[in-house]
This record gives structure tokens, sequence and C-alpha cells, in this order.
């Protein structure tokens, strides 16, 4: 088949090459609604360590049963929890620096 | 350990090469003489296929790492390099079948043996999520997927050996492959194999950085519930 | 080991002739489906390449149906308790399970293919059946290595009557293509001839690399 005429096969190539980015784009905007969920919980786990005599409720964890997401933490937990059971300290400096990743945040 | 370590270096070097590799795509390489400008999609769809397909012996081997010292960070990276390469794939797909549509007025074609035997990886890795999602216990879900990715990365070569010959006498290479480059056009390509192989582990990084930031995030939350239930702070 | 996967394999073999569960099936689908297959069709033979895609087709879809039911028995009434607190070679239980497996094959497809030929195929097969045993039996070889592990790997799950043909049907796709292509030739109206080596060699390499597969990751998979 004879090659395309240029405007028409520029096309195709933009097509190609804007679909790679979009795939891109996509995948920032679910890690961004990852983020800012993620604040939220750090957030509520800040409120709540702040107040300590007050009856806190169980925040309803989230069954996102129908999320893979949401069982896939399990998986992510027991490497988390390995390390967290020997170095208790390591996580305490990370709660209260939320200010110090905040800005990390924004500027990536 | 910190898995975001040297993420803002490596998506500084992603962005920094995929500007050289599309500089050098666009103004740089020679226009083919068949194909004429639609061969430029060549230099995004190979690398995509290259790499994603790397990906996924990358997430059988971790996946053999995670059978024989069942530590959960090698599940972990079995996990994200297959995601991953299951994104990438996407654009391996839609890629492919607008160059098809572009050579050939046809979406898809069958006599394009690399595209074929990709579909057929595609469809085997989409099944790697309904798998894990369908055991509840995490051990278990762990080390069932990693049999799998084990096996699918074993197949992922024998399956291009079978497509390849089944097709190689009948029809003549549709969309041209990777032998024979001419210099300015090799070294295109490999600027753009790199910058994809770049932005795949840039991306890999990311999302390990962020389910083990969701991971330690949750242990602090269930520690918390734990403290405040010690401490008799429930109120009932 | 050799004792083991003779025990079990019989085991499999009682069971399946008391209960007839499978082969029976198999081969009633394959049968039904050849008649779907001409009314789909709208034609009353088929040869060449077309009959050898339409056999291989149907055995694969049928081979689905006998990989489904493969550990369900043992999965739902305790057998897989039972083998573990065995003190036996685990990786007896693949074998004796894919041997098992390559048993019903065997068994359903010398109902299936004489009933392909009476109903569907339009030169005779007398002349091609001997050259057209390789081809079967090297892909049987390779459906029970990859079905018995992905069995086993879906039998435990909650989707497991949606995840197995979903898993075992990419896998299989080599196979079939070296088999169709294999058979093609001696399906054809002239009987062209013998069947081509390539394909031949690319069933026994499959079926080479995915047993060596099964074996090594089998244990992994029983666990608990």
């Amino acid at each position: 088949m004879p090659a395309l005429p240029l405007h028409e096969a520029g096309r195709y190539v933009a097509g190609a090459y804007i679909v790679v980015f979009a795939l891109v784009l996509i995948y920032v905007a679910i890690m961004a609604i990852r983020l800012s969920r993620m604040e939220r919980q750090m957030q509520e786990l800040l409120e709540r360590s702040e107040r300590p005599e007050r009856p806190a409720q169980t925040p309803a964890e989230p069954l996102d049963v129908g999320r893979p997401d949401a069982t896939r933490a399990d998986a992510t937990r027991a490497e988390a929890t390995r390390p967290e059971a020997t170095r208790p300290e390591a996580t305490r400096p990370e709660a209260t620096r939320p200010e110090a990743t905040r800005p990390e945040a924004t500027r990536a | 350990m910190l898995y975001g370590r040297g993420l803002r270096t490596l998506s500084v070097l992603t962005a920094a090469t995929w500007a050289v590799a599309l500089g050098l795509v666009f103004f740089y390489a020679p226009l083919e003489a068949e194909q004429g400008f639609l061969q430029k999609i060549f230099y995004v769809h190979v690398p995509l296929a290259i790499v994603s397909l790397c990906g996924f012996v990358l997430g059988g081997l971790f996946a053999i790492a995670h059978l024989r010292t069942r530590e959960s960070r090698w599940d972990m990276r079995s996990y994200v390099a297959i995601h991953m390469s299951l994104i990438l794939g996407v654009g391996v797909l839609i890629t492919g079948s607008i160059w098809a549509k572009g050579s050939w007025g046809h979406w898809w074609v069958w006599d394009e043996p690399t595209l074929v035997s990709y579909l057929i990886v595609f469809l085997l890795y989409a099944t790697y999520q309904p798998l894990r999602f369908s055991i509840e216990d995490p051990e278990r879900r762990a080390r069932y997927a990693s049999v799998f990715a084990v096996t699918a990365g074993a197949f992922v070569p024998m399956n291009f050996l079978a497509v390849r010959l089944s097709s190689a006498y009948l029809h003549p290479r549709v969309l041209g492959g990777t032998s024979n480059l001419p210099g300015s056009m090799a070294l295109t390509f490999g600027v753009s194999l790199v910058a994809v192989g770049l932005l795949f582990a840039t991306l890999c990084k990311y999302e390990m950085t962020a389910k083990h930031a969701r991971g330690q995030l949750r242990a602090l939350r269930r520690r918390r519930t734990d403290e405040l239930q010690r401490a008799g702070r429930f109120g009932f | 080991m050799r004792a083991t996967v003779a025990a079990i394999l019989r085991k499999e073999f009682l069971v399946e002739l008391r209960t007839l569960e499978s082969v029976p099936g198999m081969s009633l689908f394959a049968v039904s489906t050849f008649v779907v297959f001409h009314f789909a069709l709208n034609q009353t033979s088929v040869s060449g390449a077309e009959a050898a895609g339409i056999l291989w087709v149907t055995l694969l879809f049928a081979a689905i149906l006998g990989v489904n039911r493969l550990f369900v028995a043992d999965a739902e009434q305790g057998g897989f308790d039972g083998f573990l607190l065995a003190p036996v070679d685990r990786t007896a239980l693949l074998a004796a399970k894919a041997l098992a497996l390559l048993g019903y094959l065997l068994a359903f497809e010398l109902v299936a293919v004489p009933a392909f030929a009476l109903l569907l195929l339009q030169p005779s097969l007398g002349g091609a059946l001997p050259d057209l045993l390789a081809p079967i039996v090297l892909a049987d070889i390779g459906v029970a290595a990859i079905g018995t592990l992905v069995a086993a790997m879906v039998v435990r799950t909650r989707a497991r009557d949606l995840l197995g043909p979903l898993l075992t049907l990419p896998l299989l796709v080599p196979i079939v293509i070296g088999a169709a292509r294999a058979s093609a030739p001696l399906l054809a109206a002239t009987h062209a001839g013998g069947s081509s080596g390539r394909w031949l060699g690319l069933l026994a390499l499959y079926d080479l690399v995915f047993g060596l597969i099964a074996w090594a990751v089998f244990d992994f998979l029983l666990e608990d």
C-alpha cells in the first residue's frame, strides 16, 4: 500500500503519541486521587492523636471489597508491619512531620 | 526501606530522555521510504512492546524471588511490574492498531505476528488481577499470584516462538521489523527505547512508593486503634 | 514416588468409572459442538485447515470442561488435606492428576475424533489416522500439564469456573497452533502428506517447558 500523504499520516502519528500521553496522564490522575485520600486519612489520624481523651470511634475502615487496591494493601501491610515491629520509632517521626511532607507533595 | 528515595531524580531523568527522544523522532530521524511519516509510530510502539514484555518477564523473576524468600516485598514488586506492563500493553495494542489502520486500512491485522502474540500475552496477564482478587487469604494470594507470574513469564517467549512460526511463510511482515535500521533510525530507536524503559521504571517506583506509604498509613491507623482500645477509650 | 502416583491414579480412574463425571460429558460436548458447527457454518463437510481448526477448537473447549472438574472433588471433600497429611512427595499429586487428565482426554477423543470424521469431515479419515495420533498425543500432553496446573491454581478461589477457562485459553494457544497446523495437511482432501516436523517439534518443546515449570511450581500451590 502506498504511503499515506503527510497530512493524513500526521493524524495517525499524533493519535498514537496522544494515546501514550493520555495513558500516563490517566495514571497521574489516579495517583492524585490516592494521594488526596491518603492526606485525608493522615489528617484524621493527626486529629485523633491530638485528642486522646475523646472516646474515639473506630473509623469505619471502608471495606472497598470492590476495588482490588483495598485488598492489595494486605500484602503490603505484612511488609509494612514487619519492619514496624522491630523499629517502632520509625513511624513516629513520619507521623509528626506532615508539614515536611506536604510541600514535597505539592512540589512533585 | 523507603521506596520514594531517588524517585525525583528518576522522573527528571525520564522527562529529559523523553524530550530528547521526541526531538530525535520528529526532527532527526529520516522519513522511511515505504511508509513515510506513518512509520514514526514505530518509535513509540515497539519500545512500549519491548519494555512491557521485559516487565512481564521481570514480574516472573520477582515472583521466583518471592517463592524462594517468602518476603512480601518481592510479591509487591512482581505485582507492580506486571500491573505497569499491562498498562503499557494497552498502549502497545492501541498504537499497533493505529499503525495497522494507517498502513492497511484495517484496525487489526492478523499478519503481524508480534502484534498477535502480544494480544495473547495481554489476554493472559489480564487475568492476573482477577486471580489475585479472588483469593482472600493474603499469604495464599501472594503465593498463587507468584506461581501464575512464573508460568506466564515462561509463556511469553514460547508464545512468540509459536506465533512467529505459524505465520512465517504466509505473509511478509506488515509493520516492519527492527532489523537493518540505518544509523540515524537506530539511534532514535535506541533513545526511544531508553525513554520508555525509564518511564516504566519511574511509574513502577511511583506505584511502589504509594503502596508502601498506604501500607504504613494502615499500620499506623491500626496501631492507633489498638492503643485507644488498650487505654479503654472507646466509651462503651 | 511412583507408588504414590500409581495409587492416586488408580483412585482417579476408579472414581471416574464409578461417577462418570468427566469423560462422558466431554464426549457429549464435543459431539454437540460438531452439530452446532454444522449449523453455524451451513456446510455439510469441511476439509484441510478448516477441518483442523474446527476439530481442535472443539477438543480444546471440551478439555477445558475436564480441567474445570479436575480438582473439585478434592477441594470440596477434603482431599487436599488428606493428601497433605500423607508423608509423600507433593509433586506426585501433579503427576497423577496430569496423567489422569491425559487419560480422560485420550478417552473422550476416542469418541470425538471418529464423530468428527463421521459428521463433518469430507475426506475419509482412515489413511491419516496413524499420522494424526502424533499431534493428538503431543497436544494432549501439553493440555494435561497446563490444565492440571491451572486447575490447581483456581480451584480454591472465588470465581473458579470463570478463571479456569480464562487462564487456560491463552496458555493453550501455542498448542492449538501446533496441533492445527500439524493436522491440516492430514485432513486435506488430497491427503497431502505427512505432518511437518516443525509443528510436532513446537508441541514437544512446549510440553517439555511447561511440564518442567508445572513440576517446579506445583508444590507452592499446595502449601496450606
